[in-house]
C-alpha cells in the first residue's frame, strides 16, 4: 500500500507531468475485513532538469516545487484480494511570472490480487498482479507545464509483483507494470507533436513501461527498505530547444529511494521516505520527500 | 498452498482490455478535398497588383496549338503516367487538387510554427542572433516571431496573387484548357473544369510560393524544392495539366516571386533589429516625459524584439499616414485610469474562472505556435474552403488580410516603442500570468490589433460571417487581459487602431477589379 506513494512520489520526482496516478507495485497485503486509511505529504524540488536529453536549467523558471497531500485507502475483500483508492490535492510554484497551480488531480482505484503464496526453503515466496485506472476529478489547466498538476487523461494499468521473504526479514521484491494513457483535450486547437502541426484539441499523451527492484528488512512493527525504480514513455516526442514541455512528451526517470515505516500502536503507523531522480530524459532533476500516517481498523466479523 | 481465483482474474483482464480500447491514441486532422472551380474570373487578368505593374508586366511565349504534335505528344505521356499510378501518386494528385494556394499556406503556418522559438541564452547572460547566411547553425534563421510570421504570410500572399493574376491573362489570351478537354481517354482525377490550363496556376503558384518560401525560410530550401516538385507532378498525376503547362507555369511564377523579393529588400525589414538604434527610442520616450519606461521580463534580460519593425514599410498606405493613425498616449502610470486597469488584472490573477484561462489559452499563439497572423491565415483558410473560391480569388482574399495583418504590426510596434509602456507584471510582481510574456512593450496590443485588422477585411469579403470575425477578434483582444499580460486599454485601443488599418485594406479590394 505504502508503495503506492512512493510510485506517486517518484512520479513527483520525475516532474509533476507524470502526476497520473500509478497501481501500488509493494508485496503487502490487508487480511480480510481490514482497512487502512493513509494520509501522507510530500513534495518534490528541482532546479535542473531535462530538455530531451540535455540537462539545463532555466533561469525563467528557477526553482520548481511540487507538493503532493494524498488520502488513500485500502480495503482487504478477501485475503487474497484488495480493493484501493487514492486522490491526491497537487500544488505547483516555481520562481516564474506564470502562475503556479493547485487543486485535486486524479481519481485512482486499484484491485490487487496475490495468486502465489507459497512457502520456500528459509521464506515465503508470493506473487501478485494489480490493475488498475484512474480519472482526472476536474477539468484542470493541462497546458502549463511544468506547472500543471497533472495531463488530465485517463489511465489504466496492470502490473505484476513478485517478492521473497526470509523468515527473519529481510526481503526483495521486483515489480514491472504498464500504463495506458488516453488522450487528453487542451485549450488551444493546434500543436506541434513530433516536429508537425497538428489541427486539433487533442493530444496523445505516451503510455508507460515501469520497473523497480526493492531490497528491505521488515519485521511486525518496522520497515526499512530501498529501492530504485525505471520508468519511461513507450513514445512520445522531446521537449524542443528552449521550448516549454508537453503533454505529448517521451518522460523517463530512474530514481532510487529510502523509505522507513514504524508501528507506534497496533493501529497506527509513521513512514517517511525520501528519493533522487538520477537520471531522465524530460524530466526534472527532482528530490523528493514525503511523510505520513497510517491508520488501520477492522470492519464486520 | 496457491488457488487461483480465476473468476476475479478473467474480470480485471476484461476490464482493462476495455479500458485500453478507449485510450487509443490516433488523432484526426481536418481533411481537405478537392472541389470543382466555382468561377472562372475572365476578367481576372486585370486585377489591381501590389508589386507587378499589371497583370501583363511579364509575358510568355505562346502556348503550342492543342492540335500540335508537340502536344499530341504530351496527352500521350500523360496516358502513359495514368496507367502507372502508385498509391501516393493519386493520394498527391487528391491532396494537391484542390486548392494549391491553401496547401502552401499550410506549408507556410508549420514552418511558422517550427521556427517560433527564442534563442537561449548564452553562459554569459547574452543572447545569440540567428544568422540568415547560416540558418541552420543555432539559432536557427529566422526567429519567426508574430512579426516576422505577418510579413511571412503577406509576401507569400502577394507572391501568389500578383502571380496568378499574370497567369490569367496569360491564360484568357490563349485559352489553351486542360487535355481532358481534347482528348477522351484522359481522365482527370480531381474534378474537371473550363478554366484554361495553360500557364498552370497550380505551376504558378507552387514556383511563387516555393522562391518565396525560400527566401523566409531558408534553412528549409531542400524541403521547400519537394514540396513543389510534388505539387507540379500532381498534376500530370491527377491528368490535368500537360508538362507544358507546368512548365509555362513555373517560369512565370519564378519571374514574379524575382519581384516580390526585390520588394521584400527594400522594405526596411533588414533595419527592424536595430538594438544600437534602441537607445534613441528610449531617449525620445523619455523626452515625452515618460518616467518608468519597458524592461524585458526574461531572465537575463532579453535585448527587445525588432524595436523598429515599426519602420517597415506598409502595404495599404504611407508612412505619413501610419504616423497620423498612431494610437494616443496610455493613461500616466500612477494615474487613476492606469491603477483601475492594474486592479482588474491583480483581480484576475487570483481569480480568473476557468473560462477565462480557456480563452486565454485558446488565442495564446505563444512560442512553439503559428503566431497571431498564423491564427488568422488558418481562419481565413477555412472561409475560403467554406466557399470553395478558386485559386485566383483564394490569393485575393489572404492577400488583402495578410497585407492588412503585417500593416497591422507595422502599427502596432511603432506605437509599443514609442511609448514604451511596462507591462503589468514589470509594475507589480504580484500580477501571475496564464501565458507567457512576450519580449516587448505592452501599448497596444499585437493580437487586438493583427485581430481587429484580420476581421475588418475578412468581414467585407465574407459578409455573413462579418459579426462572427468580429466577435472572434474581441474575444482574441480580451484573451491578453484573462491572461494578465496587458491592460484593457492596451487591448481596446489596440481594436480600434486595427479595425483602421483594415479599411484600407477594404477601400484596396473595393478598387481592385473583383467586384
Amino acid at each position: 500500500m505504502r508503495n503506492k506513494l512512493l510510485c506517486t512520489l517518484l512520479l513527483l520526482s520525475a516532474t509533476c507531468s507524470l502526476l497520473t496516478a500509478q497501481s501500488p507495485t509493494d508485496a503487502l497485503m490487508m487480511p480480510q475485513h481490514q482497512i487502512c486509511i493513509l494520509g501522507q505529504y510530500a513534495s518534490g524540488t528541482w532546479d535542473e532538469y531535462w530538455e530531451g536529453t540535455n540537462k539545463r536549467s532555466n533561469s525563467n523558471l528557477g526553482t520548481f516545487n511540487a507538493t503532493n497531500t494524498m488520502l488513500m485507502a485500502n480495503y482487504g475483500i478477501t485475503d487474497r484480494l484488495n480493493v484501493m483508492a487514492g486522490l491526491p490535492y497537487i500544488r505547483t510554484k516555481s520562481d516564474s511570472y506564470l502562475k503556479g497551480q493547485q487543486g485535486l488531480q486524479d481519481l485512482s482505484a486499484w484491485l490487487k490480487y496475490r495468486p502465489l503464496a507459497l512457502s520456500a526453503g528459509p521464506g515465503e515466496v508470493r506473487g501478485f498482479v494489480t490493475g488498475g485506472a484512474s480519472v482526472p476529478v476536474s477539468r484542470y489547466v493541462n497546458d502549463l507545464l511544468p506547472l500543471s498538476i497533472g495531463l488530465r487523461c485517463p489511465t489504466a494499468s496492470l502490473r505484476a509483483v513478485f517478492n521473497y521473504t526470509f523468515h527473519f526479514g529481510l526481503y526483495a521484491t521486483a515489480q514491472a507494470g504498464h500504463t495506458w494513457r488516453g488522450r487528453t483535450t487542451i485549450d488551444r486547437d493546434s500543436y506541434l507533436y513530433n516536429y508537425q502541426l497538428y489541427y486539433t484539441d487533442e493530444v496523445p499523451v505516451p503510455n508507460v513501461f515501469d520497473a523497480s527492484a526493492r531490497i528491505g528488512f521488515i519485521k511486525p512493527r518496522f520497515q526499512t527498505e530501498f529501492w530504485i525504480e525505471r520508468n519511461a514513455c513507450v513514445t512520445g516526442d522531446d521537449i524542443r530547444y528552449n521550448d516549454g514541455p508537453f503533454p505529448t512528451n517521451k518522460m523517463e526517470a530512474t530514481v532510487a529511494g529510502w523509505f522507513g515505516k514504524v508501528f507506534v500502536t497496533n493501529q497506527w503507523a509513521f513512514h517517511a521516505s525520501v528519493s533522487k531522480v538520477l537520471a531522465g530524459r524530460n524530466a526534472g532533476l527532482a528530490t523528493t520527500w514525503a511523510a505520513g500516517t497510517t491508520y488501520f481498523f477492522t470492519v464486520g466479523e | 498452498m496457491k488457488k487461483f481465483h480465476f473468476s476475479y482474474l478473467t474480470l480485471l483482464c476484461i476490464a482493462t482490455g476495455v479500458i485500453f480500447t478507449r485510450c487509443s491514441k490516433t488523432v484526426d486532422d481536418p481533411v481537405y478535398e478537392p472541389y470543382p472551380e466555382t468561377s472562372l474570373d475572365q476578367t481576372a487578368g486585370n486585377w489591381k497588383t501590389y508589386v507587378l505593374t499589371s497583370g501583363s508586366q511579364f509575358s510568355l511565349p505562346a502556348p503550342e496549338a492543342p492540335t500540335s504534335s508537340a502536344y499530341l505528344a504530351e496527352v500521350e505521356d500523360l496516358k502513359r503516367v495514368a496507367a502507372t499510378l502508385t498509391d501516393e501518386q493519386k493520394e498527391a494528385a487528391q491532396f494537391w487538387g484542390g486548392n494549391g494556394v491553401l496547401r502552401w499556406h499550410e506549408i507556410a503556418r508549420e514552418f511558422a510554427a517550427q521556427y517560433n522559438v527564442p534563442p537561449n541564452y548564452n553562459a554569459d547572460g547574452t543572447y545569440p542572433w540567428p544568422d540568415p547566411a547560416n540558418p541552420t547553425v543555432y539559432p536557427r534563421f529566422p526567429f519567426c516571431n508574430p512579426p516576422y510570421a505577418s510579413r511571412a504570410f503577406a509576401l507569400l500572399s502577394v507572391a501568389q496573387y500578383d502571380a496568378l493574376v499574370a497567369a490569367w491573362n496569360l491564360k484568357f489570351q490563349h485559352n489553351r484548357k486542360s487535355p481532358a478537354h481534347y482528348d477522351n481517354a484522359v481522365v482527370q482525377l480531381i474534378p474537371e473544369n473550363d478554366l484554361p490550363s495553360w500557364p498552370s496556376e497550380d505551376a504558378v503558384v507552387a514556383a511563387a510560393s516555393r522562391e518565396i518560401l525560400k527566401f523566409l525560410f531558408p534553412g528549409e530550401k531542400a524541403l521547400i524544392d519537394e514540396k513543389s516538385a510534388e505539387h507540379k507532378n500532381s498534376r500530370l498525376w491527377a491528368g490535368a495539366n500537360v508538362q507544358s503547362d507546368l512548365d509555362a507555369g513555373d517560369s512565370l511564377g519564378r519571374k514574379v516571386a524575382e519581384r516580390i523579393i526585390a520588394y521584400a529588400k527594400t522594405d526596411r525589414m533588414g533595419q527592424a533589429n536595430n538594438q544600437a538604434g534602441y537607445q534613441a527610442l528610449k531617449d525620445a520616450a523619455t523626452g515625452r516625459g515618460y518616467t518608468d519606461l519597458w524592461v524585458s521580463q526574461d531572465i537575463p534580460a532579453r535585448p527587445p524584439m525588432l524595436p523598429y519593425f515599426g519602420n517597415v514599410k506598409p502595404w495599404n498606405f504611407t508612412d505619413s499616414v501610419k504616423v497620423a493613425i498612431r494610437p494616443a498616449a496610455p493613461p500616466r502610470a500612477g494615474s487613476p485610469e492606469f491603477e483601475s486597469a492594474l486592479d482588474e488584472l491583480r483581480d484576475l490573477a487570483k481569480n480568473r474562472t476557468s473560462e477565462q484561462w480557456r480563452i486565454a489559452s485558446f488565442w495564446a499563439d505563444g512560442v512553439g505556435s503559428y503566431t497571431p497572423p498564423g491564427h488568422w491565415n488558418r481562419t481565413a483558410c477555412e472561409l475560403i474552403y467554406e466557399k470553395t473560391l478558386n485559386e485566383i480569388r483564394s490569393a485575393r482574399v489572404l492577400a488583402l488580410m495578410s497585407t492588412a495583418v503585417q500593416d497591422a504590426g507595422i502599427v502596432c510596434w511603432d506605437t509599443k516603442y514609442y511609448y514604451l509602456l511596462p507591462r503589468p507584471t514589470q509594475v507589480d510582481r504580484n500580477v501571475t500570468t496564464s501565458t507567457g510574456i512576450p519580449n516587448f512593450p505592452a501599448y497596444t496590443s499585437g493580437h487586438s490589433t493583427f485581430s481587429a485588422a484580420a476581421a475588418e477585411v475578412l468581414g467585407y469579403l465574407f459578409p455573413d460571417h462579418a459579426a462572427e470575425m468580429d466577435a472572434l477578434a474581441k474575444e482574441a483582444s480580451n484573451s491578453r487581459i484573462y491572461g494578465c499580460i496587458h491592460y484593457r486599454f492596451d487591448c481596446e485601443v489596440g481594436l480600434e487602431s486595427g479595425k483602421k488599418v483594415g479599411s484600407y485594406a477594404v477601400e484596396r479590394g473595393k478598387n481592385d477589379g473583383a467586384e
